[in-house]
């Protein structure tokens, strides 16, 4: 049997290639995808080892806020500490360090990178020292406070050459250098796409810190200790009460590539996650190409069944089959993988995300992961088909034409039609209490019981969507509906990745649309202005608090305020608060006070949310102890309780708690109200001046800021498309196949046809709206299924605060109008291919 | 229809291969088919029977010589065009697979019209639906007709565009011998009682008998002729030919 089945394989290398196909594209994304995390992790392992290199110790305050999503705040150091170290015997050289916020603002006075977005914008130190982080490829380090050095990157990009005058906007304001260096960082332009602003220790302490602090002191020996004994040294060396604590070159360097190890995971699993999805999408295209190619060799499986072949034998032929597709499927989907992975980079780097070259890293897990997945997924989407090639009768060798079994059997329907009840019995027992895990049980039951009744409904719903087609294109129409609904399991199994992918599309739309509606509910309810400045920096700088007394100071204006974020410690665990200026937050930004009024926030008093004070039992005038970034302990006491939370979150204080700290507050945004009777056009080239004097942050009318928070969903939207992107190509592939092998079946009507006088093009119209049908099944279908599941999502999360639920109907029609399109171009080749056939073959009697 | 000949071949060969291996399916053939007629093209298997018609058709192409259909030159004529042309000018009659398994009886009998998006005459086709008797049966598929009623449909649809000449290649040989004599009863009413014109393939002498005139190939050669033939006739022509 194993000649029969490899004498079968080799002699037909097209319809290999083509099985082969499905298997390739999915095991290319799971095998690319590793590839890929693994290289970049490889690569930031790298950076950081070279950063480290020459570092021996590493000196930073054992303070630190750790805040959600592992955010942290570490607090700064003496600068006078530097002097301390540098003291202890066995060190060689020491640098004081300070990252910190700063932009670069190009000439055009645009700011250098995509604000927020994308990678971080730096401002650091850059001298002399033996374990230099930066190295100077032209002019000098930055020397006294009116001059800079910037990354070799970020020198391109801003076309700044020595000598230029460089705007650097940094938490204290904006201000003017001169620019005398330019520096590389190891062997790249710029680490990961950052740009960074180089100063010395003085003004990089005054203009993007505070006076008299650093971030860290990088340590460099002179070798007669070793790092562990040098660390030793200097930790003994620093008075206890600075609260410093010291590492080892090799324990900092650890550290920073465990943190990016981290967040690359997370990423990693991101990518993983929709590969596999791709692949399961994949196994129904595997699944249909083994089935029809059962049905094509239904008379040759006969005829071996009629000379005395066993069941057994004729399935275990299909079995090897599978497996040397299986086997020769992912070993090209590996190395497709690793192409795949190298066009990923590529993608990077054009996207000014510079990578230091690290080469390619091929984990053996990914080799053993692909091959192992795709054969298996192979064999096990093979063995339905191959056991009912089994079963075929040896009479069926007699048999004019082998026409596949498309007998819709009673039991299919009830099945479907029980697991869609258990699906919806199980969403229905979360509507009334149950554990939220049946959840995801009915979805996959829901799932379940619609693909299995596919081919039942695959006929009426064919029949319907190919409606039009009949309607627009006469008999050719006629004939590709009803080509469509001729077999309804082969059409059912060629949707189904349709299906999965739009119901995935779907429902992320749907909960989108609800998330957005939301955010648009909460601004409309509590931004009161006319006028807004945003900043998307999160987390990471934003706007100068003196942007918003300057516009104040505009008689245009009736009152503007900025409100920002702090991160604390309160009961030991890091939290946000919201920071407002009482002194013109009314009537600007209403966070609906039910008791106290903003003149009761001052810097020893705090306002909690109503949601707050009723889990915690809190009442006016409880105290709340809130441990700031710098250490220092502040007691405040309720003064005011609010209703609406969803924007000042759990606390909100005055921005004077932190005036007497070291602490560095940003605005994130400032929200304006103007006199009445002032035009728009008055209004905005007064704040645009007063916003460009900061190069920082984007002037947006009441509906546009509107627009643009609740539009911040549709970013995290278009990666989740990307990534479903994978799964649409291979149900393209799915659709090619399926009608190629449909319209090497249908030689002989194809040639009648032609014979009685169907043109080529109304042959290539007949393929394409069968095409077209089968995607739209696809789509319509999934549409629906995705809606559902989008709403039973935005039900489990209401407790989550969200409490309407959106259709989609702009992704709705995008995808309708895009199940059109691939229906045309999957189309394109079996069109042609149709094209090709035989006609004297076709109609002359063997 | 004033041309006395519906379709004409002169100096058609078909050559297969080159050098040692040439084949000569059909070697100068001149030969004519007159309208309003019921021609049968007979002769041995590889005599270059259905090579003729797949020729005259525009279903193959010839290596030399030229065949007119209707007074169009069809070596002329590029895939487009010949596709109309056959649409529009030429009948069919397979001897199996003659339907589309997908439409109706009443759609594969109009089904060259429809392709060509004209709506024919009605009358006509009705009249060709009565002749053939599938009044009954115009809404079923051909998997719900029966081998014979299938092959009414397909010289129906042959009928349907009144076209200027209908092939039949060998139409009754998937047949028992009743209902084969039934379609070539029809064929022959489609010529006396419609004015059609029909060349049909076969190599079978009672069906050949049906015709008006027998034209007889053997080599890919011109064999001889026989009119008002009968199958005695026939089998006596064949004998002569050494067959």
């Amino acid at each position: 049997m194993w000649r029969i089945a490899l004498k079968g394989i080799f002699g037909r290398k097209a319809r290999l290639v083509l099985t082969s196909l499905a298997v390739i594209l999915g095991t290319a994304f799971l095998s690319g995808t590793a590839v890929f995390s693994a290289t970049l992790n490889q690569t930031f392992n790298n950076l950081f080892s070279d950063v480290f290199r020459n570092v021996d110790s590493y000196v930073r305050s054992t303070q630190v806020i750790e805040a959600d999503f592992g955010q942290q705040e570490r607090q700064r150091i003496p600068v006078e500490l530097v002097d301390v170290v540098k003291q202890v015997p066995g060190v060689a050289d020491v640098q004081a360090d300070i990252q910190a916020f700063a932009r670069i603002i190009g000439k055009d006075g645009k700011p250098l990178g995509a604000e927020g977005n994308g990678p971080p914008t730096f401002g650091s130190v850059g001298q002399k020292f033996k374990g230099a982080l930066w190295t100077i490829s032209q002019g000098r380090f930055a020397a006294g406070p009116t001059e800079v050095v910037l990354d070799e990157a970020s020198a391109k990009t801003g076309k700044f050459v020595l000598g230029d005058t460089v705007k650097v906007v940094a938490q204290s304001g904006s201000r003017e250098f001169s620019l005398v260096g330019i520096a590389s960082y190891g062997n790249v332009r710029s680490p990961g796409g950052a740009t960074f602003a180089l100063f010395d220790l003085a003004t990089a302490q005054e203009f993007l810190a505070k006076p008299g602090f650093v971030d860290d002191i990088l340590v460099s020996g002179d070798g007669s200790l070793s790092d562990t004994e040098l660390a030793k040294a200097i930790n003994t060396a620093i008075p206890s009460t600075y609260k410093t604590e010291t590492l080892t070159g090799a324990q900092i360097t650890k550290e920073t590539q465990d943190q990016i190890g981290t967040a690359l995971s997370f990423f990693g699993i991101l990518l993983s996650v929709f590969s596999y999805i791709a692949l399961g999408v994949g196994c129904f295209v595997i699944y249909n190409v083994f089935s029809i190619s059962a049905a094509q060799r239904q008379r040759e499986n006969a005829l071996l069944r009629a000379i005395g072949a066993s069941k057994k034998q004729v399935t275990r032929a299909m079995l090897i089959e599978s497996v040397v597709v299986g086997l020769f499927g992912s070993t090209v989907g590996l190395i497709a993988g690793i192409g795949l992975s190298k066009a990923l980079s590529a993608l990077l780097k054009a996207a000014n995300i510079d990578l230091p070259s690290g080469g390619l890293v091929v984990p053996r897990s990914a080799i053993v992961n692909t091959i192992i997945v795709g054969l298996i997924v192979t064999v096990a989407s093979a063995w339905l088909p191959a056991r009912r090639a089994g079963r075929v009768p040896p009479l069926a060798a007699m048999r004019e034409t082998a026409i596949e079994v498309v007998a819709l059997t009673r039991r299919r329907t009830i099945f479907g039609l029980a697991l869609i009840a258990l699906g919806i019995a199980s969403i229905v027992t979360v509507t009334n209490g149950a554990s939220k895990t049946w959840l995801g049980f009915g979805i996959l039951f829901f799932f379940s019981g619609t693909i299995t009744l596919g081919p039942v409904i695959a006929r009426p719903v064919a029949l319907l969507l190919g409606k039009p087609a009949e309607k627009l294109r006469g008999v050719t129409g006629t004939m590709a509906r009803q080509n469509s609904a001729r077999n309804p399991k082969r059409t059912s199994r060629t949707a189904a990745p349709v299906l999965i992918g739009v119901a995935l599309v779907t429902a992320v739309a749907a909960l989108a649309a609800s998330i957005s509606s939301q955010i648009d509910g909460v601004f409309t309810q509590q931004f009161k202005g006319d006028y807004a400045i945003s900043t998307s920096a999160r987390g990471f700088g934003g706007l100068s608090p003196s942007l918003a007394d300057d516009i104040n100071a505009i008689p245009q204006v009736e009152r503007a305020t900025g409100i920002g974020l702090l991160t604390v410690k309160i009961d030991g665990k890091g939290q946000y608060l919201t920071t407002i200026n009482p002194v013109t937050a009314e009537g600007v930004f209403d966070i609906g006070l039910t008791s106290g009024t903003y003149a009761d926030l001052t810097a020893d008093t705090i306002f909690v949310s109503q949601k707050y004070a009723d889990n915690h039992a809190t009442k006016l005038g409880d105290i709340i102890q809130v441990t700031l970034a710098d250490a220092q302990v502040k007691t405040l006491s309720i003064a005011g309780i609010y209703q609406y939370d969803s924007l000042a979150g759990k606390y909100t204080v005055s921005k004077d708690l932190v005036k007497d700290s070291t602490v560095i507050t940003f605005d994130l945004g400032v929200y304006i109200k103007m006199k009445p009777g002032v035009s728009n056009a008055d209004a905005r080239a007064k704040l645009q001046a007063a916003v460009d004097k900061y190069g920082q942050g984007t002037l947006l009318s009441k509906r546009e800021y509107i627009d643009s928070q609740s539009g911040k969903i549709n970013q995290l939207l278009g990666l989740i498309y990307g990534l479903l992107f994978l799964s649409v190509i291979i149900a393209v592939v799915g659709i090619i196949i399926t009608l190629l092998l449909s319209v090497f079946e249908r030689q002989r009507e194809i040639g009648l046809l032609r014979a009685v006088g169907m043109t080529k093009s109304q042959v290539r119209t007949t393929v394409r709206w069968e095409s077209v049908i089968t995607s739209l099944i696809g789509a319509v279908v999934g549409i629906v299924l995705g809606v559902g599941l989008g709403w039973v999502v935005v039900y489990a999360l209401r407790d989550q605060g969200l409490s309407s639920f959106s259709v989609p109907v702009g992704s709705t029609v995008f995808i309708l109008i895009l199940a059109f399109v691939i229906g045309v171009l999957a189309a394109v080749y079996p069109a042609w291919r149709a094209t090709r056939v035989n006609l004297l073959a076709a109609i002359t009697t063997s | 229809m004033n041309n006395p000949s519906a379709a004409t071949a002169t100096n058609v060969s078909k050559i297969y291969g080159h050098g040692d291996s040439e084949v000569r399916a059909l070697d100068d053939v001149s030969v004519q088919f007159e309208t309003g007629k019921f021609t049968a093209i007979m002769g041995p298997s590889g005599s270059g029977k259905s090579t003729l018609m797949h020729c005259m058709a525009g279903l193959d192409e010839m290596t030399q010589g030229s065949v007119t259909i209707a007074d169009i030159d069809i070596a002329s004529l590029k895939d487009k065009d010949l596709t109309k042309l056959r649409r529009d000018k030429i009948g069919f009659v397979f001897q199996s697979f003659n339907l589309v398994p997908t439409l109706t009886a009443d759609e594969n009998i109009r089904l060259p019209l429809l392709l060509g998006n004209n709506k024919g005459n009605e009358e006509w086709i009705q009249k060709v639906i009565n002749t053939v008797h599938l009044q009954d049966r115009l809404t079923h598929r051909p998997s719900e007709l029966s081998g014979g009623q299938q092959q009414r449909v397909a010289v129906a649809r042959a009928l349907a565009s009144e076209p200027a000449i209908i092939f039949a290649d060998e139409p009754t040989g998937n047949l028992d011998s009743t209902t084969g004599n039934e379609i070539l009863s029809f064929m022959r009413k489609a010529v006396d009682e419609l004015g059609q014109t029909i060349v049909m393939v076969t190599h079978d002498p009672v069906s050949a008998s049906y015709a008006d005139r027998i034209v007889f190939l053997k080599d890919g050669k011109i064999a001889g002729e026989l009119l008002e033939p009968t199958p005695e006739l026939v089998l006596d022509y064949m004998k002569k030919l050494g067959h």
